[in-house]
């Protein structure tokens, strides 16, 4: 709202300069966006939702009277034959109008620059006043040309079924039955509260005016100025909520300004249709309660002090420190005693209050363990070499796709900022690879990067952790020894998420995604519950968003709920270390290439007895010395027992039929 | 021999052993001047016989005191080198070492976890909760029914259908603030609450500077039966100098938040300028940074507190906005680009 200073001068006689004036008033809870300086100087102030009444001189004026304890001038800027029915009371509960004749002309100097720099363009001395009148107390009017209207009626109702109206923008709009509308005989000549029609505006050759001064219901016109996408400095002010005795006052300062000014003499007397007067509300304002929620006593003097000045009766009541404040109606916003307090609050000053800290009188409860689980996740990571990266929850429809299961379609959003931002993401995926791209393109080869986050899927929102990994798979060194990342590098990140929280008894299952190169995709379970995937990126998936060809990349999203659900609990028992020494045998053979490692793993198991305490694949060969299509598998087998010390010849008879057992099941050949 | 050839030798030699650093060339130096075959000394005394008998005597002795010197330099500079000289088996110290790989969290996360940590000393419970809410919420149960103006102030994207949720009713929007949380959490426990809410919200903002559509908030919940403007006044000092600095200082605003009245929004003097005025600070030496108040009693009446037993302030902030003041980050988008060149700037 933009305060003219010498407008609100003449309201309230404040002896301090355009700067001080700004800073007090700001300090109460209107923050500041402008000062200009000049030969009308301006303070521009941003009014917060709840203070309607400020978008006008007079609610500023009433603040300042609080601030420096000076009076509003004379209390005057607010001192009652046309046909007005209200057949919408609901959505119009007061109509006030009045008949002027006017002579159309250009408004008087001093008018025109107040107005301007209010930020308000200058039309003719008809408009100017009613749009003075508003700036000043806040009250929105509109003008009729009363010769235009049929039957010299004004009738207040819901629209008609398909009713249309041309409104003063030009635009031709259709009216809905919520909607309110100022109708004449035969039909609608503005939408109530937001914008007077075409048909009956002021021209200059009008002659004779109705000028309208009404309270509009907060609600109706905050529906219709949205439905109709129409926001006006009037529907700006009733959507918030008006004052509902305002609207004759407004006409009386309309008056005296038509009289002063020569535009207009009024004809008849005004009309007031407010059929259900409504009664002021008061509350109960305690002492101790003030002292409770701001924390400081505020002395019982001071309280009427703050209060007065800004419209409020404040009577004492059952003795000391209480009284009974009666709200100005032009105060919508107060409707409890907290609300009330707020205005001792900020009249005393929010700085001058004690500082203090909560005191503590129970013990905190444990912290969400998914705060604990995210660390965790987020530590192994960055240890691993991946940087954290954060990505929208809202991606490209096309980006999403990919990642969607077969007749799945993403979540959409109804309103999205643009194309880029349409449905939320299925997966982690899509932002890491534009993540990745972003860097590939600034000349970054080696890529390891990570998300936390939520995801979406039509069964709700979820929680996932997923990294890719491209390039090298170490840092790169002098020594050289450098490698690309493959499979077996995210694979073994992913045993590593798990293995940190505890899950025993890891399996990986062949998968085919559409994101994912097939041959070199698996599912990660812990006993039947599925974790995630990984694997690598399908090459499409990675140059459609910019990658470059033949550069794999490698990616693994997991569920960290289901992660969770297959955590170690916290009940871990140590367990004594061997006393007994272990032996170990290395066993190299050459088995069908096609043959998974966790087979041969299989069979050595269950021919082994219970001594094997673990197998591990150390080398793995194809090439000289190995018949094309077989591989050639070495595994270390460690053997021990809890209770005595193993001997060569046991263990040697249990390689020997681990070897037997591995050549029935396998057509395995020991080298 | 002349003491013309005498003086000329030592000359060489000094100009011989200046130029040679290693133990290698110290001992072809040796070899130069002392070897018995072919040194340049020892040939010299080869030489003495063709000398005039009166000068042999004295040029003996000269070329004697010569190779006496040349032998006690050379064995000085040798031992010198080999001293120097790396034992068996060391290293060039100065090649770069093999570095493990270590990653960066996010500047966002980093800032999120000290806020976490700030707060855990001051005995508040973390919670977090769901992205996707309910109108109830994310507003009906913070005062603000359908149609209120405030909701105006926090431009909200909606889902184009209802989403299942396992808080409880379908989801039908993106959550404008964390606070939905917290009126979970008050509806299954009794005061006394003491809480920070952290976690990603979102509201229909255009990409810019300073906006994102998507933002990670910290919201801060305390009820108890005498919580005051002035604990929260106190409980932000803290907090806000913690994070910036004990020489900062706070100016509580009042302001309008539907689930508070009082409201007041808070701001840091700028550090840029100490409170002189810049631009950081648009001239006014002030920097918002949050905003609180005491949390309406329609808020309690929503979760079942009894509103005249109970008091209660809250307070909200976003961390992107606090990171791009404390670390003089230009461009909020930077955060969600994942320029790896941008994260390995921060402390890990």
């Amino acid at each position: 709202m933009r305060i003219v200073y010498n407008w609100l001068r003449e309201m309230v006689p404040v002896p301090e300069d355009v700067d001080t004036v700004a800073r007090e008033i700001s300090l109460r809870g209107f923050e500041l966006a402008g000062i200009e300086h000049g030969r009308e100087p301006v303070i521009d102030f941003e009014i917060t939702a709840n203070r309607p009444d400020c978008l006008s001189h007079l609610g500023i004026a009433r603040e300042a009277s609080a601030i420096w304890g000076i009076p509003l001038e004379s209390g005057s800027r607010i001192p009652a034959a046309l046909e007005v029915t209200i057949e919408a009371p609901d959505l119009c509960p007061r109509y006030c109008a009045q008949l002027f004749q006017v002579k159309v002309a250009p408004s008087p100097a001093w008018m025109q620059q107040r107005l301007e720099a209010a930020g308000v363009r200058p039309i003719n001395n008809v408009v100017d006043i009613t749009n003075y009148v508003m700036l000043e107390v806040g009250q929105p009017m509109h003008a009729f040309d009363f010769e235009r209207l049929a039957q010299q009626r004004i009738v207040v109702r819901r629209p008609r079924a398909k009713e249309t109206i041309r409104t003063l923008d030009g635009a031709d709009r259709s009216l809905d039955g919520d909607m309110l509308v100022i109708a004449d005989a035969q039909r609608a000549v503005a939408i109530g509260g937001v914008m007077g029609g075409a048909d009956s505006e002021i021209s200059a050759s009008t002659t004779t005016i109705a000028l309208e001064s009404a309270y509009f219901d907060a609600t109706s016109v905050r529906r219709t100025s949205k439905r109709l996408g129409l926001k006006t400095e009037a529907s700006a002010r009733f959507e918030r909520g008006s004052d509902i005795e305002l609207p004759p006052a407004a006409i009386v300062r309309a008056t005296e300004l038509f009289i002063q000014t020569g535009a207009a003499a009024p004809l008849l007397p005004m009309i007031d249709r407010y059929p259900a007067p409504r009664q002021p509300r008061q509350i109960l304002l305690r002492s101790s309660r003030i002292a409770r929620l701001l924390g400081q006593v505020i002395p019982t003097e001071d309280v009427p002090r703050y209060l007065r000045p800004l419209g409020f009766d404040v009577a004492p009541q059952n003795g000391q420190g209480e009284w009974r404040g009666t709200v100005p109606s032009f105060r919508v916003d107060v409707a409890r005693e907290e609300d009330l307090i707020e205005e001792v609050g900020r009249h005393y000053g929010f700085d001058r209050l004690p500082v203090r800290f909560p005191t503590l009188d129970a013990a905190q409860a444990p912290p969400d363990p998914t705060i604990a689980r995210d660390r965790l996740v987020r530590q192994t990571l960055t240890s691993a070499g991946f940087s954290e990266a954060m990505t929208f929850a809202f991606i490209e429809r096309q980006a999403a796709l990919p990642f969607c299961a077969a007749g799945v379609d993403p979540t959409a959003i109804q309103n999205p900022l643009s194309e880029k931002f349409a449905v939320l993401r299925p997966s982690l995926l899509p932002g890491l690879v534009d993540s990745c791209a972003h860097n590939r393109r600034r000349g970054r080869k080696d890529i390891q990067l990570f998300e936390s986050g939520s995801r979406f899927t039509p069964d709700g929102e979820g929680r996932a952790v997923a990294f890719a990994w491209m390039g090298s798979a170490t840092p790169p060194h002098w020594s050289g020894g450098s490698r690309t990342v493959d499979f077996f590098d995210a694979k073994g990140m992913v045993e590593l998420l798990c293995h940190v929280f505890g899950t025993k008894g890891l399996d990986v299952e062949p998968r085919d995604v559409s994101y994912l190169v097939k041959g070199r995709t698996a599912n990660v379970l812990s006993s039947g519950t599925a974790l995630g995937v990984f694997g690598q990126l399908a090459p499409a998936v990675g140059e459609a968003r910019g990658l470059v060809a033949g550069e794999e990349v490698y990616v693994a999203e997991l569920d960290l709920e289901a992660l969770a659900r297959v955590a170690a609990g916290d009940d871990l028992r140590a367990q004594s270390l061997p006393r007994y020494p272990s032996i170990v045998r290395d066993i190299s053979v050459v088995v069908d290439e096609t043959l998974p490692a966790a087979a041969v793993r299989g069979t050595i198991r269950s021919a082994a007895p219970s001594t094997l305490v673990s197998i591990s694949e150390f080398d793995r060969y194809q090439g000289k010395g190995v018949p094309e299509g077989r591989v050639s598998l070495s595994l270390r087998l460690t053997f021990r027992d809890p209770e005595r010390t193993l001997t060569d010849d046991e263990v040697q008879a249990a390689t020997e039929r681990i070897v037997d057992a591995l050549r029935v099941a396998h057509r395995a050949e020991q080298r | 021999m002349s003491d013309s050839q005498i003086a000329a030798l030592r000359a060489d030699f000094e100009r011989d052993l200046a130029t040679a650093t290693t133990v290698a060339a110290l001992r072809g130096v040796r070899d130069r001047y002392l070897s018995r075959k072919g040194g340049l000394v020892s040939g010299l005394l080869k030489n003495l016989g063709s000398a005039p008998a009166d000068v042999r005597p004295r040029l003996g002795k000269l070329a004697n005191d010569l190779r006496q010197q040349i032998e006690t330099q050379l064995d000085e500079r040798i031992a010198a080198a080999e001293a120097d000289r790396p034992p068996a088996g060391a290293v060039d110290l100065t090649l770069p070492g093999r570095q493990p790989a270590l990653g960066h969290r996010h500047p966002l996360t980093l800032l999120r976890e000290r806020i976490e940590s700030i707060f855990s000393r001051m005995g508040f419970l973390v919670i977090e909760g769901p992205e996707l809410e309910d109108e109830y919420h994310n507003f009906e149960a913070l005062n603000m029914p359908p149609d209120h103006p405030a909701r105006d102030m926090q431009d909200t994207l909606y889902l184009a259908a209802p989403v299942r949720s396992a808080a409880g009713s379908p989801a039908t929007l993106l959550r404008t603030h964390t606070s939905g949380m917290q009126i979970r959490y008050m509806k299954q426990h009794r005061p006394p609450v003491r809480l920070i809410a952290p976690g990603r919200v979102y509201r229909r903002d255009n990409l810019d500077l300073t906006h994102t559509p998507m933002f990670t908030q910290v919201e801060g919940l305390v009820v108890g039966e005498a919580v005051s403007l002035a604990d929260l006044k106190g409980t932000l000092l803290v907090f806000l100098r913690e994070l910036f600095g004990e020489e900062r200082k706070l100016r509580f605003r009042p302001s309008f938040f539907p689930y508070t009245e009082p409201s007041a929004e808070v701001d840091i003097s700028c550090a840029a300028c100490s409170g002189s005025g810049c631009n950081m600070c648009k001239r006014t030496g002030w920097i918002e940074i949050l905003g609180s108040g005491m949390v309406h009693p329609a808020v309690f009446e929503a979760v079942g507190y009894d509103p005249d037993r109970y008091t209660g302030f809250a307070f909200g902030m976003g961390i992107e906005r606090t990171a791009l003041l404390k670390w003089g980050v230009e461009d909020i988008r930077l955060f969600y680009e994942n320029d790896l060149r941008f994260l390995e700037q921060f402390p890990l």
